[in-house]
């Protein structure tokens, strides 16, 4: 069905009720997949996900329910229960007449080509094809490639009960390579790339380049040695060594955590917390960029948003909620999976910019430690805010050289205590392949990261090998 | 649940008259309600009914998917003939297609559902929210925080049927009660979480004993230090324990052996194992979380062991690489892959603390936090929380350091078993010991 603001406008003045603020978001994503396995196309997968969520929000408590019925009646019974959670119906007398701006749709992902809506078939088949061939041609020792695509479309409709009315269409393309390859030891690699963009990006972004990359990564794996343990110098890699960034500093500057003081970042913003070398931001504008976004979830518009300059705390992410109750506005940073739940402040694309050194002269610095070359993933405790990022690809360094490969190992360390100890920044920034997506409280969203080289004086690595 | 199952059979048949082989459509329903208190307040209350479809098609051997939350007459009948479309640009695949027997299998005895969960009103369910975090927060003047205390369930309904003529529906329940209180001291704040599940409110962990572990466990770590690097035996608690067995469950999943992507190609027969791993796979389990009269095919669920005192004995399949590596479906299709029903570590008969005792100087490990384990090689690393063991005593907590090793030298050393296995999840274990890991920390 098609939503109309007169339709928005029955349900919100439902939901309102007693509550401050009220939104619905309707959601309509379609994702076509095909994974191949074996050296042949295994299986093809079609998602849709339709629905409405309605939110009230009054002061600190926020009652959701949410819909895939979406008839009116369907709509105006779950505006009702997410209005529940209102219970002081005197404070907020006067929130009456909705203002409506006219909604038009954005097209901020794709300035100079439209999305083809109904790609074909054959041309998924083909562009996984391309890369198992490309994958098995690389090296002999590949003995199995396993490759997926999907090209997903989310359509949004976005109201709120402050007139806001928006629309808005995200495509996101995902082309993900892993293979196995048989060396000294049996070693993995994965790679990915995709955007806010449709399938043509892989015109310009050939799955060939993919597929190398993820067989190469597996054979450097399949010679890898046991990672060391012990505290030691470490040279995080350009572009994925921003998931350092993500885990170290993001997430503690969420809105939510630092609204509840439950972050150790609460309340320090103009403090120091990390190395002047240190800059960080996050961005909903960079073009094509998985975590980019012409509006939020909550229709606000994206942001650049300065986290960190210079090693000065300089601001939170926030979602509508979070700051409305800290007294700030919101910056375009309320994200959800989908219209099953409601909207947390979450990153964008956040990245480091480049500094002065060059790689060579990072790496010649360093006496014994590691390079850490790109990371599966991070996660961390936001209290205390210890972190953890995992190797993909790693490498000892022994006199300022490159010396054998190393196994997958978690590198450990407490954010302010490792930004603090950022001791150079390489001139390489530059933003890690499009893959990264982001959990928080059992919601994934697409995300970028980026960070030039930098080096890290002392790093918890957790290998198994020490002494001798 | 004649309802639910006519959708299902409705969705079976459009694929067929599109063009499908054979089709296996699983439509569920489920009402779930979720309640979230910080402080005196609540913060959050969430409920909602929720419907999916999942459709698999065979278009001779070829096999597509397609799942679904728009039930209109349109958004169906197109996303159907999508599916069957695309499945003619798949390649065929002999050992794809529906399985040949699903003999009928009944939920008498599983428990799997329970009135509780729907009976018990809304206003009780957050006074519960409520008295969780009251009851973190008086267990000690230094739990000043939450991250919220909550409680949640959902009741469902599945409906599965497929064009070979299997109809089953089954009702099922879970509630869930948890608590993450935050400690303070002149050192900083420390979060802490105990959550229990069940198929019941009545099964559930009692409020006060929920709050009590959770802001234990945030005290405890106050002043916690960074230890030495070292190799030492380590504890794994039971919870921490279930997220190894998690990483060995997904090397015993035939989807992953299939493909290479596992630690355990070419093992089963194998003593891998100590003499004190016998891990099961038991979809029969009264009340367990992960029990279900079939598994997503249809197949009705069973009893696996799948390490015999160290032997591995078999992978677990579905029905797909059941034919693909010469073996029999076990009861393991889940949504579209290969999942556990209730997967444990058989308990030992000594205490936890017992254990503790016997450890001269090692590591209790009661969290981990990342995710990564090389699945080709089983090499395993963690970030991790716990506490120094001291002659047999817990010494001081620890923090902030890593834990290393691989995960057939884990198996291979598992020398001591606790006695506190409980099926509070699909993946579960008690605690037990390693002989010897590498501690990462100074």
């Amino acid at each position: 069905m098609e939503f109309d603001a007169a339709t928005f406008d029955a349900v919100l003045t439902s939901a309102l009720g007693a509550g401050d603020y009220a939104d619905a978001f309707y959601e309509r994503r379609i994702t076509r997949s095909f994974r191949l396995q074996d050296g042949r196309i295994h299986e093809a997968g079609v998602s849709v996900a339709s629905g409405v969520g309605i939110r009230v929000i009054s002061g600190e408590r926020a009652g959701y329910a949410h819909s895939d019925d979406l008839s009116r009646e369907a709509l105006l019974r779950t505006a009702h229960v997410a209005a529940l959670v209102a219970k002081d119906r005197s404070a907020h007398a006067g929130i009456v007449a909705i203002p409506r701006a006219p909604g038009k749709p954005l097209s901020f992902y794709l300035p100079d080509r439209p999305i083809h809506l109904e790609a074909r078939p054959s041309t998924y088949v083909d562009l996984l094809s391309r890369a198992d061939i490309a994958a098995r041609a690389f090296d002999p020792r590949i003995t199995a490639v396993n490759a997926s695509l999907s090209d997903e479309l989310q359509d949004v409709v976005i109201a709120t009960s402050e007139g806001r009315f928006v629309r808005d269409r995200r495509p996101l393309v995902t082309l993900g390579v892993q293979c196995i390859a048989a060396g000294k030891t049996r070693g993995s690699g994965y790679y990915g790339d995709g955007a806010r963009s449709s399938i043509d990006y892989y015109f310009e972004h050939t799955p060939e380049e993919i597929a190398r990359e993820a067989a190469r990564v597996a054979c450097v794996n399949a010679e890898a040695r046991e990672a060391p343990a012990g505290e030691m110098e470490v040279v995080v890699g350009a572009g994925s060594g921003g998931v350092l960034l993500h885990e170290a500093v993001g997430h503690g500057l969420e809105g939510d955590f630092n609204r509840q003081g439950t972050s150790l970042y609460s309340g320090r913003i103009g403090e120091r917390v990390a190395s002047e070398l240190v800059t960080i931001y996050d961005d909903g504008n960079l073009a094509g960029e998985r975590g980019s976004l012409s509006v939020d979830d909550e229709g606000t518009p994206g942001q650049h948003k300065v986290l960190v300059e210079k090693g000065v705390l300089r601001g939170y992410m926030q979602d509508h909620l979070n700051a409305a109750l800290m007294g700030v506005a919101s910056t375009g940073s309320g994200r959800r999976q989908s219209f099953r739940s409601m909207p947390q402040p979450r990153m964008c694309n956040t990245y480091m910019p480049g500094g002065d050194s060059t790689f060579d002269e990072i790496l010649g610095s360093v006496k014994r430690g590691i390079f850490a070359k790109s990371f599966a993933g991070g996660q961390v405790e936001i209290s205390k805010g210890d972190f953890v990022f995992m190797l993909a690809e790693g490498y000892l360094i022994e006199n300022g050289k490159l010396t054998a490969p190393i196994r997958g190992a978690t590198l450990i360390g407490n954010g302010p205590d490792v930004m603090t100890r950022v001791t150079a920044v390489g001139n390489d920034g530059r933003l890690a392949a499009r893959y990264y997506t982001c959990g928080k409280g059992g919601q994934y969203v697409p995300v970028g990261v980026g960070m030039p080289t930098v080096k890290i004086a002392s790093v918890t690595v957790g290998g198994s090998s020490f002494g001798g | 649940m004649e309802a639910e199952l006519e959708l299902a059979e409705r969705v079976v048949a459009a694929a067929v008259s599109a063009g499908a082989s054979e089709a296996e459509a699983t439509f569920t329903v489920a009402d779930r309600f979720s309640t979230e208190a910080r402080g005196r307040e609540i913060a959050k209350l969430e409920q909602s009914r929720g419907r999916g479809l999942l459709l698999r098609v065979f278009v001779e051997g070829a096999k597509a998917s397609l799942s679904t939350t728009d039930f209109s007459d349109d958004g169906l009948r197109r996303f159907v003939g999508e599916a069957v479309e695309a499945a003619r640009f798949v390649g065929r695949d002999p050992h794809a297609g529906l399985p040949e027997e699903t003999p009928p299998s009944s939920d008498e005895g599983l428990l799997l559902y329970s009135p509780d969960v729907r009976e018990r009103e809304p206003e009780a369910k957050i006074e519960e929210a409520l008295a969780l975090e009251a009851a973190a927060r008086a267990y000690d003047a230094r739990i000043v925080n939450s991250s919220g205390s909550r409680v949640a369930d959902a009741a469902a309904t599945l409906a599965l049927v497929n064009s070979r003529g299997f109809r089953g529906a089954y009702r099922s329940s879970s509630a869930l009660r948890s608590s993450g209180p935050i400690a303070r001291d002149g050192s900083g704040k420390r979060v802490a979480y105990h959550g229990s599940a069940a198929r019941s409110y009545a099964a559930l962990e009692p409020v006060e004993t929920v709050a009590a572990l959770a802001a234990r466990r945030a005290v405890e770590m106050i002043g916690a230090r960074k230890p030495q690097t070292m190799r030492c035996p380590v504890i794994f608690e039971r919870d921490i324990a279930a997220h190894v067995l998690a990483d060995v469950f997904a090397a015993v999943s035939a989807a992953n052996v299939a493909v290479g992507n596992s630690f355990l190609l070419e093992r089963v027969g194998t003593q891998v194992g100590s003499e004190l791993a016998t891990l099961v796979d038991d979809g029969r389990l009264p009340g367990g979380l992960g029990s279900s009269p079939f598994d997503a095919e249809g197949v009705p669920t069973r009893r696996t062991v799948v390490f015999e005192r160290g032997v591995l004995r078999t992978f677990l399949y579905d029905t797909y690489y059941a034919r693909r590596l010469g073996a029999k479906s076990t009861g393991n299709a889940a949504g579209g892959g290969i999942g556990p029903n209730n997967f444990y570590l058989e308990a030992g008969t000594r205490s936890l603390e017992e254990l503790i005792a016997a450890t001269s100087r090692g590591v209790l490990v009661f969290d981990t936090i990342g995710f990564s384990t090389e699945s080709v090689t089983g090499t395993y690393s963690r970030g991790a929380r716990g506490f120094l063991i001291e002659n047999g005593e817990l010494a001081y907590p620890i923090d902030e350091f890593t834990i290393a090793s691989d995960l057939v030298t884990m198996l291979g050393t598992i020398d001591a078993v606790a006695d506190d296995l409980r099926f509070d999840s699909a993946i579960v274990s008690p605690s037990f010991r390693v002989a010897e890991m590498t501690i990462s920390g100074n």
